[in-house]
């Protein structure tokens, strides 16, 4: 260890010294892009820049073609080098990725770095899609886009639905119920329905408590019933069996970043949400 | 010298010693005996200062043993307890050097002249490049009283005082090696003025080795005096519980031999 | 441990083994690490020529040449000595607990050190820590508390089965606590809980390996200077006090000091499993379990699989990376069993 220690101290000095903390102005318009986070790849497809992408982290799973990116790995735990090699002259991230360290790395070596609030608002949506347009030099195209998703999302709005619902992923085989402050929540708020799941954020659910809750519709994600075995296989799980929801068969899928992206496809989602909640079975 | 005055100790609730008066000479071995359960071990514990006196007074070099520091003990006595238990793999030299940790960085050439010397005296220098674990239980047996010798004779100053205690040293050994090592300890014994305790269970190899003979019986001292004096058929049934003749040695003179009886009374 | 991958060097049948002398397992070892470190420093995602390496420092002005010195030294040499300090440290961990338990599977991992430093972090996270002057200590402490844990219920009996056993629990009620402490965090706490959890060396940056390579070192200094004292518990508790080792305080020293060392290697790598159980092992095979070169060979050796694991995270799924954990475990796992039948027999 000691050698190692000795054998590192130069290099520990030279960089010491040497280390550049500018920020780094991006280009005006970068023909490099990797995007760290499934939304903001959705973006960046939106905005017609899905061409400028050269990577994109494990959660960027639509459009298709973004399947065909190099990946860089789960934008919570990104490897640094692996965006570093892809040469970015600019790197988008949700507020969520890091590590924090390796964040700081992009940065300390130059790559610029736009970071974009993951918040589940429309403010938030609007400031992710201006924000990306500004940064990819598109001019108005995210005022543009915010302007259809306005007017889409207030025309939708004025249908309000009333029914009780529990929002719930099961990926892993354990139930988790979306609470206040996730985006599946946000989107349901939006309709008008209830979230019967009053806690924050996504808290693990008991099928007894699933049960108890007596939700008149579920709405859950098409990764979580396929790894439960498809429909019959997601209601048939002990605690859900027996809700209302269950017996009437009031479950409602969604596309897993369609429901929790809150992206461009906000209207959609939306829209898709109201006709699962407003279908009679 | 190791001295002991009425010693009394408790396990617990449980008195395992009694009123318990010796001393350990220079240059003799003090032989203990008694049954299963006699309180043989718990003595050798209190007098190695490993588990504290409850009465009496027990000093080394007139000193409160209590008073000396766990180090400083270490270069005043060696210990072998009951079947060392060793389950990594070591060599036998290393195993050996041990003896010398309480005194530090002895140079390294007294040190090799020493380890020769005590795998001699163990009838182990056959062992010297083995590995621990791949050895024969009296042959680790042996390595381990190496051990202890080195820690007996290790940065020794001329006359001065060391106790040597041994815990059942022969329980594993063959009959050849069982008397080698008495024959090792009684030579250091002779030879370097080292003080030696030595719990054993075979009355006639006590007889035939020890200075002095000690008897025990439920944590107290029923006999203590040379072999010829307290080798008693009387001494040897309250400590037993078994009828014993006891017969001059046939070979050795001023060596008493103790025959048991062959079968328990109902 | 010549073979690059350790876990496959299965030793010969238990004739008599013509060992390296300890000095030279040692050098070979070192020349090993440093070969690896350099392979490890000049491969990744970013094509550097490294056969122009001199180049990089000789045209200070050309933003290329400064982009790959950037690399080099940002990025991937902060991370090869990241991955050298805490292999080294787990790996005199694990040697020097298993001294302390005399039981050869004693390791942070499985007998809970590990997650209880990872309980003292996250704990320190909820609560609202930010600071790794927070989250270290904080990691420390859980270590300390499990290990004591685990010395009082794993040496109740002698034997393997019990410290096993009383590591499983340890875990148990750790994992248990971390969850209720995830149950309660809020978005930001989870997202930074969420970043701790990785448990990866992508953490490493010269500002923190400033503090923790010193550290390490001093702690691995500290614990080399106990080999007599380790060698005396191999002997046995009684034996070791017969040679003049005061019981309990080598205990509370060398608990203290193994949970300075784990606590705060698990506050900036998360738990990383087995690299304190593979190594002192193979090292013991090769070289017998004397600690005063097992020690030091240890820690050379902790840091060559760990950069070894580290260069393979960081290669196989490129340009992604693979969690380190999962290449520890891939070669510790089946070590462990292996290590049990064997024990059997």
């Amino acid at each position: 260890m000691r050698s190692g220690y000795f054998r590192i101290l130069p290099a520990l000095l030279t960089a010491l010294c040497g280390a550049l903390l500018s920020s780094p102005a991006p280009a005006a318009d970068p023909q490099r892009v990797v995007s760290l986070g499934g939304p903001i790849t959705e973006i960046v497809y939106a905005l017609g820049a899905g061409d400028r992408l050269v990577g994109a982290d494990a959660s960027s799973i639509y459009p298709a073609a973004a399947e065909k990116l190099p990946k860089v790995g789960y934008y919570r735990g990104f490897a640094v080098e692996g965006v570093i090699g892809l040469q970015p002259q600019l790197v988008l991230a949700s507020d969520q990725a890091g590590p924090p360290a390796a964040m700081a790395q992009l940065q300390k070596l130059g790559i610029p770095v736009v970071v974009l609030s993951a918040e589940p608002t429309l403010e938030g949506l609007e400031q992710r899609l201006e924000g990306v347009a500004k940064a990819l030099g598109l001019g108005n195209a995210g005022h543009e886009q915010v302007a259809r998703i306005r007017a889409e999302v207030s025309r939708l709005t004025q249908t309000r639905s009333k029914q009780s619902v529990l929002l719930l992923s099961a990926h892993s085989g354990k139930l988790q119920a979306a609470g206040e402050g996730t985006a599946a929540d946000a989107l349901l708020r939006l309709t008008g329905a209830r979230n019967l799941f009053a806690d924050k954020g996504y808290k693990p659910l008991s099928a007894e408590a699933a049960a108890a809750l007596q939700p008149e519709v579920i709405v859950t994600t098409t990764l979580s019933v396929e790894a439960n075995g498809g429909i019959k296989g997601f209601l048939a799980q002990p605690g859900i069996a027996v809700t209302p929801a269950a017996r009437n068969g009031r479950l409602v899928v969604m596309d897993d970043l369609l429901l929790l992206g809150f992206g461009p496809r906000l209207p959609e989602a939306l829209r898709e949400l109201q006709a699962g909640l407003a279908a009679r079975p | 010298m190791l001295h002991a005055e009425s010693l009394a100790c408790a396990r617990g609730e449980r008195v395992v010693l009694r009123d318990i008066s010796l001393t350990l000479t220079p240059g003799k071995l003090l032989g203990v005996l008694g049954a299963n359960g006699a309180g043989k071990t718990s003595l050798l514990a209190t007098l190695a200062g490993e588990i504290p006196a409850h009465g009496g007074s027990l000093q080394l070099d007139g000193r409160a043993l209590h008073a000396y520091s766990t180090a400083e003990l270490a270069r005043r006595r060696a210990v072998l307890p009951q079947s060392p238990s060793l389950s990594f793999d070591l060599g036998v030299r290393e195993v050996v050097a041990m003896g010398a940790y309480p005194f530090g960085n002895l140079p390294a050439s007294r040190l090799e002249t020493l380890i020769a010397r005590v795998l001699a005296l163990a009838d182990a220098t056959v062992l010297s490049t083995r590995r621990y674990l791949a050895l024969s239980g009296g042959e680790q047996q042996r390595v381990q009283f190496a051990r202890v010798l080195l820690q007996t004779l290790a940065a020794r100053a001329e006359d001065e005082y060391r106790v040597l205690m041994l815990d059942e040293p022969t329980a594993s050994l063959d009959p050849r090696h069982q008397v080698q090592l008495l024959q090792g300890v009684a030579r250091i014994a002779r030879e370097e003025g080292v003080a030696s305790l030595l719990v054993l269970h075979d009355v006639n190899l006590a007889a035939q080795w020890c200075d002095r003979l000690m008897l025990l019986t439920r944590g107290a001292c029923v006999a203590q005096g040379t072999p010829r004096e307290v080798l008693t058929p009387e001494n040897l049934e309250t400590v037993y519980g078994l009828p014993a003749q006891v017969i001059p040695h046939p070979a050795q003179a001023d060596t008493p031999l103790v025959l048991f009886a062959s079968r328990v009374e109902a | 441990m010549r073979s690059p991958s350790p876990a496959l060097a299965v030793p010969a049948a238990p004739r008599a083994r013509r060992r390296p002398s300890p000095l030279q397992l040692l050098l070979i070892l070192c020349l090993l690490l440093a070969a690896l470190a350099l392979a490890s420093a000049s491969s990744g995602a970013v094509r550097i020529p490294l056969a122009h390496l001199a180049d990089l420092w000789r045209t200070p002005a050309d933003p290329q040449a400064a982009f790959w010195r950037n690399v080099l030294l940002e990025v991937r040499l902060p991370r090869v000595v990241f991955a050298i300090v805490v292999g080294s440290g787990l790996a005199i961990s694990g040697a020097v607990m298993q001294a302390l338990f005399r039981n050869p599977l004693a390791e942070p991992g499985l007998i809970g050190v590990s997650l209880g430093g990872a309980l003292g972090a996250v704990g320190a996270i909820v609560l609202g820590a930010q600071s790794l002057a927070i989250i270290a200590p904080a990691a420390f402490v859980g270590s300390l508390l499990a290990t004591g844990a685990a010395y009082r219920l794993g040496t109740v009996q002698p034997g393997v089965a019990n410290l096993l056993l009383a590591g499983v629990a340890i875990n148990a009620i750790c994992a248990s606590v971390i969850g209720v402490f995830t149950y309660q965090a809020t978005d930001v706490q989870l997202r930074n809980l969420t970043f701790w959890n990785m448990g990866s060396l992508a953490g490493a940056n010269w500002s923190m390996l400033a503090w923790l390579t010193p550290w390490v070192l001093l702690l691995s200094i500290l614990l080399i200077r106990d080999w007599r004292a380790l060698n005396a518990l191999l002997l046995g508790e009684r034996e070791a006090q017969h040679l003049g080792f005061a019981l309990r305080r080598l205990r509370h020293r060398i608990v203290i000091l193994c949970a300075l060392l784990v606590g705060p290697l698990v506050a900036v790598a998360g738990t990383i499993s087995f690299i304190g159980l593979v190594v002192p092992h193979l090292v013991r095979l090769t070289q017998g379990a004397d600690h005063r070169w097992l020690l030091p060979i240890t820690l050379a050796g902790g840091a060559l699989v760990m950069t070894l694991a580290d260069w393979l995270a960081r290669m196989i799924v490129m340009p992604a990376e693979l969690p380190i954990g999962i290449i520890t475990a891939f070669i510790g796992g089946p070590f462990l069993l292996w290590l049990l039948t064997r024990r059997q027999g």
